[in-house]
């Protein structure tokens, strides 16, 4: 089929197809997005930058070392090195969850290394980085100190969490 | 062992409360069970290295007797003595860095891995050196609010 300026049918489609994705293109530029990685952690979902979690390992066996504080559960072995491990819950209030086993996010951020317990992942996804907004000025509780913006995920509010904010409260 | 490089360390193992540690066996000077002494300067391992509240029930209670180079030995209670064994000071690993202060500070200064468990490495002249010094603190910080 022929369209009155002479072009194919197809030719317009084409181009049409071209222009947005090169327009699509000209977005995926201009707009940052950053990874975060989801989870639950008690009654809550909470969330860390991406770039921190190094990966996400399931549920090892910890060895309890004397002398270090709760939030300290102990150690844990990861194909050779030994890692500490620290109990979140602890710095966000929330209550010990009783059902499955906890997993242990790897956290890596400059000198900082050391896995988290977390209940369970959520997801993982790419969000543009204008959604974060501040921390709510309303926000109470343990958490927020660690909280380093809000984002939206599934209609809910998650926190997003500063590693190096966490790290700063481990001062033994 | 011949060990003309110094690598090996020969390590009393031991567990208190399921937790696996080790000595240096230098600084034993010897061990004799325990058999219900009560004098003052006999300690349990498990208040030495800060248990907490975590419940301790010592089975075959040992008491060592630590070589201190500048003071009496020093004697502490540990249970469950189960070998002595060498390592090369190559398989012993640091403590992960948030840990390391804390745990040098209560004399623990290396982990090894054996048999898929980790043993916590003790070094008893290191902590009574720590107490000393945290000690000593005290008694400035005492007189500055004086």
């Amino acid at each position: 089929m022929e369209i009155s300026t002479g072009q194919l049918k197809s030719e317009l489609i084409l181009e049409e197809l071209k222009r947005r994705k090169h327009t699509k293109e000209i977005v995926d530029v201009e707009e940052e997005r950053v990874k975060v990685v989801i989870f639950a952690c008690g009654e809550n979902r909470y969330a860390f930058y991406g770039t921190d979690i190094r990966e996400i390992l399931p549920s090892f066996e910890i060895s309890w070392v004397p002398c270090l504080p709760d939030y300290l559960p102990g150690l844990i072995n990861v194909r050779g090195d030994i890692e500490s491990v620290i109990d979140i819950r602890h710095f966000l209030g929330e209550e010990k969850c009783s059902h499955g086993k906890p997993l242990i996010a790897m956290a890596v951020r400059g000198a900082f290394q050391s896995g988290i317990l977390i209940d369970s992942i959520k997801d993982v996804v790419d969000i543009p980085l204008r959604t974060i907004q501040p921390p709510l000025t309303t926000l109470n509780g343990a958490a927020r100190d660690l909280v380093i913006g809000e984002i939206e995920y599934g209609g809910e509010i998650v926190s997003l969490l500063d590693i190096e904010k966490l790290a700063a409260k481990i001062s033994l | 062992m011949n060990d003309p490089c110094g690598i090996y360390l020969n390590l009393f193992l031991f567990s208190v409360g399921g937790v696996h540690f080790a000595v240096d066996a230098e600084q034993a000077l010897g061990m004799t069970p325990y058999a219900g002494e009560t004098e003052e300067d006999l300690f349990w391992f498990h208040e030495e290295l800060g248990f907490g509240n975590r419940a301790v029930t010592y089975r075959t209670p040992t008491i060592v007797t630590i070589r201190m180079p500048e003071s009496r030995p020093y004697r502490v209670i540990i249970d469950s003595l189960e070998d002595i064994s060498e390592f090369s000071r190559h398989d012993i690993r640091l403590f992960p860095d948030l840990l390391e202060p804390r745990t040098l500070r209560n004399g623990m200064w290396g982990i090894l891995v054996k048999d898929d468990r980790m043993i916590l490495l003790v070094d008893f002249k290191r902590l009574l050196r720590g107490r000393t010094a945290v000690a000593a603190l005290g008694e400035v910080a005492k007189h500055e609010n004086m």
